[in-house]
């Protein structure tokens, strides 16, 4: 079956199986093989593909994996089949305005019930030296507004939630 | 090793000037007390500390600038002296005053001094009236009902500044002068915001321009001395991301005329304890851009060059001492380059990053040295500022330097929170950096540097993830060899 990766917002299709020497990887249509991996104490390890060996040093918290592989560090999400399904699910209507990195709330500039137009500003945040705005993605009016000034929030979270015009 | 008229010295700061500090204090057989907020209770620096006092504010950055909390501290263990390391309250006359007022010795210049240098615009004045080159600019005070016209008159591109500034607040750029109001405005609102303060001035922004500095040092006997330039070039926006001493590509001759008027700033101000003039340096020509009254980020490559340490050196002045040595004792060696890792994602638009310190391993070599403020488990939240660490390197040459930086860039292991450390090994290895030919519109003009390439290795992680994901090899295992190598149909 399929498992799905995250990274950098983009999602990778993917599956392993058995083969003599270790596995295969599929990645679209690419095939991985052999590759192996032999854990070298805490957090690290060895990992071979097609008889190249790369040194791995990783962190596993929850669904987040953390890994340094020749002088990188990426971070990837495994999405558990049912959860990613049941994301795809949206309440039809509502449109929501997350936070693009983790700060803290300057200013709200509108209130639940206004009627807004695409690109106007909805709040005003701050990430350390950064202020930046939060516009409204289109046209409607403000359903929620999920914090209040001076209240922090982490990368991802819902600012504001808008209802369409017409819902 | 001189007597010191205090055994215990305060720290008001955090993070790795803290740190940073606390190594000299215990060089010197001092003893070590820090202020600290709640969210820091897990770092190195209080850890590593004799003694640790919390503190409490409205926010985390309100602790760490409450004076009365800070000054009480101070008094509870019994301290003689008061380091502010940089930022927080560390160019903060009041401060500076309340702590002498106390009875303790503040680190640092006098309150006048930092008054004097704090403003922008007077230390502009004071400069020229000195007789020192600054750039033409119009001065919002001077005339406030002209100084939009003034400003016009110097023509574009205009760079709006905040008497009162500081870490590129209340900056705005103006390359098409029908902004210039609105630039005006935006700026004002951000200067009253963050200092408390709307004065603003205007002067010609340069797009290439280079930032040289220079590093003095000065005594309560009158002697001013000069430990060479650092260039710090590479910015973004307007913030440095890397620093080397010296600055290369500069004659010997300009070398000697920055430093020396540097030298001769700090002097007419009656300047003591550590310093750093900053220039703006456009073709051959330099100006006077500010004066920080305080100990700076990039210091360390200075102390690689010179042998020096900045923070014994302050400590030693702030104590009374006389300077140890001239100008002629202080001799530049080699070459020295800083890297700041921060918690923030170039390819975001330098976006700050959070997250828990999993895995934390920094590389060791001859001739690096590693300032760092976090520590495995800590967590790395936006209360404060973004910086983690500074890997810093002296070499023979500025590219075996780069070369060693570079290296460190990549061997450096922190996971858990998103940093800037491999955008930075790519600045490291540019053609441009090597040759040094940067300035501060270099990042802005190279996005391949800022942008991370995507596409390379993709597989090697994924297939990383993949075998360390058990539900992946669960479903690989439990699907017999035979079946699995008829290939991919059981991907419906």
């Amino acid at each position: 079956m399929n498992h799905v990766f995250e990274l950098e917002g983009v999602d990778y299709q993917l599956w392993l199986s058995r083969c003599q020497q270790g596995y295969r990887l599929h990645l679209g249509n690419e095939i991985l093989v052999p590759l192996d991996f032999s854990h070298q104490g805490d957090g690290g390890g060895l990992l071979s593909i097609a008889g190249a060996n790369e040194s791995v040093r990783f962190a596993i918290d929850g669904d987040t994996i953390h890994l340094h592989i020749r002088g990188r560090t990426r971070v990837l999400r495994y999405r558990d089949p049912l959860l990613a399904h049941s994301l795809v699910k949206k309440d039809a209507g509502l449109l929501v305005a997350r936070a693009p990195m983790p700060g803290v709330v300057v200013k709200t500039s509108v209130l639940p019930g206004d009627q807004i137009s695409a690109g106007s500003g909805l709040m005003v945040i701050e990430s350390m030296k950064l202020e930046s705005v939060i516009r409204a993605p289109q046209d409607g009016v403000v359903d929620r507004i999920h914090f209040s000034e001076g209240e922090s929030f982490e990368h991802g979270a819902i600012l504001v939630t808008i209802k369409e015009e017409g819902h | 090793m001189r007597k010191l008229p205090f055994d215990t010295v305060l720290i008001a700061n955090r993070g790795e000037i803290a740190v940073r500090i606390i190594k000299t204090l215990r060089e010197l057989e001092l003893r070590s007390a820090i202020v600290y907020h709640d969210l820091d209770a897990g770092a190195p620096a209080v850890s590593m500390a004799d003694m640790a006092i919390a503190v409490s504010g409205r926010t985390p950055v309100a602790a760490y600038l409450d004076t009365a909390q800070i000054i009480a501290a101070a008094r509870e263990a019994s301290v003689g002296a008061i380091h502010p390391g940089y930022g927080f309250l560390a160019e903060n006359a009041e401060f500076a005053r309340a702590v002498v007022e106390s009875g303790i010795a503040f680190v640092g210049p006098t309150p006048e001094s930092i008054q004097l240098m704090g403003d922008k615009i007077r230390a502009r004045n004071f400069v020229q009236q000195n007789g020192f080159p600054v750039m033409h600019s119009a001065n919002e005070e001077d005339d406030p009902a002209s100084f939009i016209l003034r400003a016009r008159s110097i023509g574009a591109p205009l760079l709006v500044k905040a008497s009162a500034g500081g870490g590129g607040k209340g900056m705005r750029i103006v390359r098409d002068l029908d902004t210039l109001e609105d630039a005006i405005a935006e700026a004002r609102s951000e200067a009253q915001r963050y200092f408390g303060d709307g004065r603003l001035y205007i002067e010609r922004y340069i797009e290439k321009l280079r930032h040289i500095e220079v590093q003095v040092l000065g005594d309560s006997f009158g002697n001013v001395v000069h430990l060479f330039e650092r260039e710090c070039s590479v910015q973004r926006r307007f913030q440095k991301v890397i620093e080397e001493a010296p600055a290369s590509t500069i004659s010997p001759r300009f070398r000697q005329g920055i430093c020396e008027a540097a030298v001769g700033i700090a002097r007419a101000a009656n300047y003591r304890n550590a310093g750093t003039v900053e220039f703006i340096v456009d073709g051959g020509e330099f100006y006077f851009l500010e004066m920080n009254t305080r100990l700076q980020v990039e210091h360390p490559v200075t102390e690689m060059i010179t042998g020096i340490d900045i923070v014994a050196e302050q400590l030693y002045v702030a104590g009374g001492h006389e300077l140890r040595f001239s100008q002629s004792d202080i001799v530049s060696k080699g070459h020295a380059i800083e890297a700041r890792m921060y918690a923030e994602a170039p390819e975001r638009g330098f976006a700050p990053t959070t997250g828990k310190v999993l895995v934390l391993e920094y590389p060791d070599g001859p001739g690096l040295r590693i300032d760092s403020g976090i520590s495995q488990g800590q967590q790395i939240t936006t209360a404060f500022d973004p910086l983690l660490a500074k890997v810093i390197v002296h070499s023979r040459t500025r590219n075996e330097a780069a070369l060693k930086v570079e290296r460190a860039m990549r061997e450096l292991v922190l996971l858990g929170c998103e940093t800037n450390a491999s955008f930075l090994a790519r600045v490291l290895a540019d053609e441009q950096f090597l040759s040094g030919q940067v300035h501060t519109g270099y990042l802005d003009e190279n996005p391949q540097l800022t942008a991370a390439d995507s596409a390379s290795d993709l597989s090697t992680f994924l297939a990383a993830a993949a075998l360390l994901t058990r539900p992946v090899c669960d479903s690989a295992d439990a699907v017999p060899e035979l079946h699995a190598s008829l290939g991919g149909w059981r991907n419906a």
